[in-house]
């Protein structure tokens, strides 16, 4: 089981936490598993301002292939510069 | 050759009609013998480095006398607006640019609001002001017609009963018909962080542009205008809605500026430990200050002139009995790092309440927020102690204490005087020398914002070589922060012309990254455009060279093809790498903290991260060999003798 925790912007589509409760073992698996869920919402994370964090661990590439494990918590953290 | 000399022989070589529809003239202010004349740019400046940013170059280029000093009468304060500010979606912004009292470099800074745009409404694009007025004085501009007023009800007043008196005194409406640049007490007092405001937070920040404008005894420029047409070359409304859709459908805009504004950065920085720290020697803080937190303290959002993101947060801490600070605009992200985790801050409230301080009293958050936490752990390792900061305790995070201190530093009693000399402090005998492996700046100027760049090398070789020195928002590759484009290889190859590192802490591949950003964001600045709407800032989908060159063509009827729109960013920098040249940057200078090539970063994913010093060197050196720069960071000699031939000898 791997819990999913969604910013404000997604929030509409995906409420506040999703939890995947498939198998999965990787961030790509992971996404598939959520999009079985709510269809459409790998659509809405392939969007450069999201970005995903494992146990509070932020990645920054080769985000796909990352592992995931049971128990993990992941968040999709918005991410932009600013002024 | 004195100021007025060089403006003599500048105004010959100007002519004294409009080169192009919609441009608008440049208006000369010798506040000491209270002469204004007015010219025009040429048009061979024009195609070389546009206007805004750029054209503020050419003059300071022309008229600086590098024998002087930066608060010397005789170095001109100049201000600029963007060829688009005004008429395109976004294109709100203007730039002030001078020699640095505070960096001892080239100062440029940019703001929005209402000012840049009403400016050129009344008829001007810039405004090149020299000389010191006999007594404090106002510029005021009504539909287009130049008055010198007396300012001396004004002066001691901050910023929020500047703006009330001045519209009570003068009438209009701001955001309608009014809009002003102003110092405040803080610039009048020299103090070397201070800002000249725009608006209620917009400021042109960096460099301490306040200082340098109070020198002139110069307390505001007033503009009083209906905001009118401008005759332009094509029509070009049309083209703006394709740019105002464009800009909406942005997912950055559509889902973090418009709604939160740029807060949302705090969280990703401090889960990456990235997150500078009391004075960077930590690099993660609580979680406490995510964006959400701020969600019940904001009432609204606001924006700059038609300008359709409003990415502006307002504050409401919602007292009973509001006070003077209980309500205000902001912060963005840059100050809720500076005046949070980089002081030990922690609380929500404490946040918005220093910002609306900062702005009311004139002082830039970056610099004034660098300068503080350059105190408090001189401090804590007892390099400076309660003997040489009047007894104040400098404890991290006491925010009732940092407050004291801002009012110090805008009035430059005891310790803030202290403060208000900023990155200077050792210079002026402050400090011992032994204070200066402590400072976070770079070419004498504070950390703009709160990223710890030991982990991103993107970002780290674009603080160094940013030519007004250490500060993001010249070349910042933030894409480098969103792992789908990371992931992308073939993408981000063609967003930057070649290829460059997937990993955020790789060497290979950042120095075009950096080159493709500077590159935009100096052609953004100087049509007008804000960087948070400018393609690669934030987003690879936002207005870039294709719509500035349709819209220029609309709007002046010159034709830019991509490449020469591209090259004129270059030649911005170009030029503003020639003037720092005649103030002394050479190669050395261009470089980082030293924390952040001797000390790994503490804490995150990438703990142990830091900058090696032979890969960043030789990063900069690809850095200039793509910028066709020198290996002492100044334009190779062909390209020198364009620029010189186009723009004149300084």
């Amino acid at each position: 089981m791997v819990t999913v925790n969604f910013p404000a912007a997604l929030q509409s589509i995906s409420g506040p936490t999703l939890v995947v409760r498939e198998s999965v073992h990787t961030v790509g698996q992971l996404v598939e598993a959520l999009d079985r869920l709510v269809p459409g919402l790998a659509r809405e994370l392939d969007d450069p301002l999201y970005n995903i964090a494992v146990n509070d661990e932020l990645l920054l590439h080769n985000v796909d292939a990352r592992q995931v494990k049971d128990g993990d918590v992941i968040e999709i953290v918005p991410s932009m510069a600013g002024g | 050759m004195a100021i007025r000399d060089r403006v003599a022989r500048l105004l010959e070589e100007m002519p004294r009609e409009a080169q192009f529809p919609s441009q608008g003239a440049t208006l000369f202010v010798d506040l000491e013998r209270r002469d204004t004349v007015s010219a025009y740019t040429p048009l061979a400046v024009t195609r070389t480095v546009l206007a805004g940013r750029g054209a503020n170059m050419y003059y300071l280029y022309r008229l600086l006398d590098e024998s002087l000093t930066p608060l010397d009468p005789g170095i001109p304060l100049i201000f600029g607006s963007g060829l688009l500010t005004g008429l395109v979606p976004s294109a709100a912004r203007g730039n002030c640019t001078s020699w640095s009292p505070e960096s001892g470099v080239l100062l440029d800074s940019n703001a929005g609001d209402y000012f840049p745009s009403f400016l050129r409404m009344n008829g001007f694009d810039h405004l090149v002001i020299y000389g010191r007025a006999a007594a404090w004085t106002l510029i005021v501009i009504r539909e287009g017609r130049v008055t010198l007023e007396d300012a001396s009800p004004y002066v001691g007043m901050d910023n929020i009963d500047m703006r009330a008196q001045v519209a009570r005194d003068l009438g209009g409406t701001w955001t309608k018909n009014l809009s002003m640049a102003n110092i405040t007490r803080a610039g009048e007092n020299l103090v070397l962080t201070s800002g000249v405001m725009a608006g209620p937070k917009a400021v042109y920040a960096r460099g301490g542009p306040g200082a340098k404008m109070g020198a002139l005894r110069l307390k505001a420029i007033v503009t009083m205008a209906q905001t009118r047409e401008f005759p332009t070359a094509a029509p070009y409304k049309p083209y703006n809605r394709h740019i105002a859709q464009q800009l909406l459908a942005t997912s950055v805009v559509k889902n973090a500026l418009s709604k939160t504004g740029t807060p949302f950065l705090y969280k990703p920085s401090r889960l990456l430990g990235a997150m500078g720290t009391k004075n960077n020697q930590e690099t993660t803080w609580t979680e406490g200050l995510d964006a959400e937190h701020f969600d019940p303290y904001r009432p609204g959002m606001e924006g700059c002139f038609r300008c359709p993101v409003n990415c502006r947060p307002l504050n409401d801490l919602h007292k009973a009995a509001p006070g003077r600070y209980d309500k205000g605009d902001g912060p963005e992200y840059v100050t809720l790092g500076k005046f949070g985790p980089n002081l030990g801050i922690d609380s929500v409230e404490a946040v918005i309440r220093l910002n609306n301080v900062c702005n009311d009293l004139g002082l830039d958050t970056a610099s004034t927020g660098s300068a503080l936490a350059w105190a408090f752990e001189l401090y804590q390792r007892g390099i400076i102690s309660a003997q040489d900061t009047g007894g104040i305790d400098l404890r991290w995070g006491d925010a009732a204490t940092i407050e004291r201190l801002l009012f110090m530093t805008a009035a430059r009693e005891g310790f803030g005087d202290v403060l208000a000399d900023s990155t200077r402090a050792v210079e002026k005998g402050h400090y011992p020398a032994a204070a200066l492996k402590y400072l976070i700046a770079v070419k004498g100027l504070g950390q703009s914002d709160p990223h710890d760049a030991r982990i991103l090398k993107a970002f780290a070789l674009g603080l160094a070589v940013a030519t007004r020195g250490m500060d993001h928002l010249r070349n910042r590759a933030t894409l480098e922060i969103n792992a789908r484009i990371n992931d992308n290889l073939a993408f981000k190859a063609e967003l930057y012309g070649g290829p460059v590192s997937a990993e955020p802490n790789g060497y290979e591949g950042k120095e075009r990254a950096v080159r493709a950003c500077e590159d935009i964001y100096a052609i953004g600045d100087s049509v007008g455009m804000c960087r948070f709407t400018t393609k690669l800032f934030n987003s690879p989908s936002l207005p870039g060279i294709e719509e500035f060159r349709t819209q220029l063509a609309n709007v002046t009827g010159l034709q830019f093809s991509a490449g020469e729109l591209e090259q004129c960013g270059l030649n911005v920098m170009g030029v503003e790498r020639l003037i720092n040249h005649r103030l002394g940057v050479r190669r050395q200078d261009d470089t980082l903290p030293d924390r952040w090539f001797d000390e790994p970063n503490p804490s995150g994913p990438y703990t142990g991260e830091r900058i090696d010093r032979k890969q960043f060197d030789e990063m900069l050196s690809r850095f200039y060999a793509i910028s066709r720069l020198t290996s002492e960071g100044v334009p190779e000699e062909a390209w020198r003798k364009e620029l010189v031939g186009a723009l004149g000898h300084g």
